[in-house]
């Protein structure tokens, strides 16, 4: 698979702070790339180093084998950015127009990214009177209007409602398919381990962990046992193997390295329980484990 | 492709003025109804010359060239949508050319306005030779002042762009005799007004109307231009993204 983005070892200060500090990903043709982590991690800053909107303080972007500081460059990326607000006097149509013609492409290919994003009815409103989520979609069609490339897409589902997410994870594999590589950044963990070929988990400015969703899963050992029990939690701590136990609701919540031995052991200390439940941790767990060592330091 | 991209960019910022009736209000309406009251009023009793296109449409010209891509930029950056400009395929000179570009046909419809008043309120004679001299003169000079509109307008907010550039503008406006004749202003203040590229302006205009010299106004307006062009890059790449 050849690379649509190279970034090697990307630094970038603002003032005192080090935002970046040794950053290297890449996103292949056709691959759909993750990028998480907590507020603060440096994605932003990632993010707008390779739309080119700043220039880092060292290392390098390449996009499609060139930099993204030049604008002809830019012409093969798609963005969706956060807190765009469009101009009150522009209609929607003459909005993804503009966007066809900056990318270098044709405008009359608008009707069809608007008709792809579900906008064509309401093509001749102005674009900054539509609602947060059809602007969200409005940004899309204008980051597809050109067939870029390169998506990158900064927390493209905020205020989309469930069918319009469903839409837009379809356009997206449509776009996939045909060869586009796709660069995402969300705060939703879960949805991204469910469209992501990779997941690159960034935290204090470094990538701190890298792999496909089950990969990333492996990084935090043990199992999340849930049961209903009249076992006092301080008893259950004291088993072998278990890492942590709390109370919610009317159930217990262990994590333990292993489940059978720990499960073993509980049935012999209370033959009433029941409601047993045995999972792998989640994503979002992983990812607060991954990024929480930092601030275990920092602490 | 650069062209249709340009195309496409001054439309934008064409339609951008013409949807917002209060833009076109402030640089064009007001203008040609200040001059209509001043020519009405203080007039020559005998009829104007193109002198008077050239000194009031200096100011006129300049009250559209100089706040509208200001505010516009300041109006785009406040929304985010600068951001969206930066990160496409269009080059940052044609974003903010684009915005010059399209100022100029309503820099010439307000000089076609106040040529109107001063006809049939102030009985100017017409000379189509000199009027276009002036037209021509007035808007190719008022792009430097628009250089530091942009600057404005790549750091300042929107309401804010709005108050400097008018900060800017009047007093310089005023002291360069284009709403009253130096004749009835203290020596000081015409002093001052010498220095300002305003009045560099106005008399390159007047040079066209009674063949005086223009070469030292030219000079200064050139200079004006580099000034400009430096402030503005410096402006806009210090600007937040």
């Amino acid at each position: 698979m050849s690379a649509i983005l190279e970034v090697t070892n990307l630094h970038h200060r603002y003032g005192d702070v080090q935002a970046l500090a040794g950053v290297s990903l890449s996103v292949g043709e056709g691959e759909f790339v993750a990028l998480l982590g907590p507020n603060g991690a440096g994605k932003t800053t990632l993010v707008r180093s390779i739309v080119g909107l700043i220039k880092p303080t060292s290392g390098s972007v390449s996009v499609a084998g060139g930099d993204p500081a030049r604008a002809s460059v830019r012409q093969r990326l798609g963005v969706v950015q956060q807190d765009v607000g469009f101009p009150r006097t522009l209609t929607v149509a003459e909005v993804v127009e503009g966007a066809a013609a900056r990318a270098g492409g044709d405008p009359g290919a608008a009707p069809r990214a608007l008709d792809e994003m579900g906008l064509s009815d309401v093509r001749r409103r102005r674009a900054s009177n539509l609602s947060g989520g059809q602007q969200q979609r409005l940004q899309l069609a204008m980051g597809l209007v050109a067939d870029p490339v390169l998506l990158v897409l900064d927390e493209p589902t905020v205020g989309l409602d469930v069918s319009a997410r469903r839409a837009f994870w379809a356009t997206l594999a449509e776009r996939r398919r045909r060869g586009t590589g796709i660069l995402l950044t969300t705060h939703v963990v879960e949805e991204a381990a469910a469209v992501a070929d990779r997941v690159v988990v960034m935290d204090g400015g470094r990538v701190v962990a890298e792999g496909t969703p089950d990969e990333l899963r492996r990084f935090l050992p043990g199992r999340r046992i849930s049961a209903r029990t009249t076992l006092p939690v301080e008893a259950i701590r004291a088993v072998d193997e278990v890492v942590s136990a709390t109370a919610a609701n009317d159930k217990v919540v262990i994590t333990a390295l292993r489940a059978e031995p720990v499960v073993r052991v509980l049935l012999q200390l209370d033959n009433n329980l029941n409601d047993l439940e045995i999972a792998a941790p989640s994503l979002d767990e992983v990812l607060a484990d991954l990024t929480s060592h930092r601030k275990k330091v920092a602490a | 492709m650069t062209a249709q991209m340009m195309r496409l960019e001054v439309r934008d910022e064409l339609l951008a003025i013409r949807r917002e009736p209060a833009t076109l209000f402030f640089s064009v309406l007001m203008p040609v109804l200040f001059f209509a009251m001043f020519i009405g009023l203080f007039g020559p009793e005998d009829g104007a010359d193109a002198g008077i296109i050239a000194s009031y449409g200096t100011f006129a010209v300049l009250a559209v060239v100089m706040l509208s891509p200001g505010i516009g930029l300041a109006d785009a950056r406040d929304r985010g949508w600068l951001r969206v400009k930066r990160v496409s395929g269009t080059p940052l000179w044609m974003t903010l050319l684009a915005k010059v570009i399209a100022a100029i046909p309503y820099a010439l419809a307000v000089l076609l306005a106040l040529t109107v008043v001063a006809v049939l309120v102030g009985s100017m004679a017409v000379n189509v030779g000199v009027l276009l001299r002036v037209f021509v003169v007035l808007v190719l000079g008022a792009m430097p002042f628009a250089l530091f509109s942009l600057a404005v307008g790549a750091r300042a907010g929107t309401t804010a762009a709005a108050a400097i550039l008018n900060a800017i503008l009047m007093p310089m406006v005023i002291v360069s005799g284009l709403w009253f004749p130096h004749d009835i202003m203290p020596d000081w203040v015409v002093s001052i007004g010498q220095f300002m590229p305003t009045y560099h302006l106005a008399q390159l205009a007047q040079a066209q109307v009674d063949g005086g010299p223009w070469l030292g106004h030219l000079a200064v307006l050139g200079l004006t231009t580099v000034v400009g062009a430096i402030v503005a890059a410096l402006a806009y790449r210090s600007a937040r993204p």
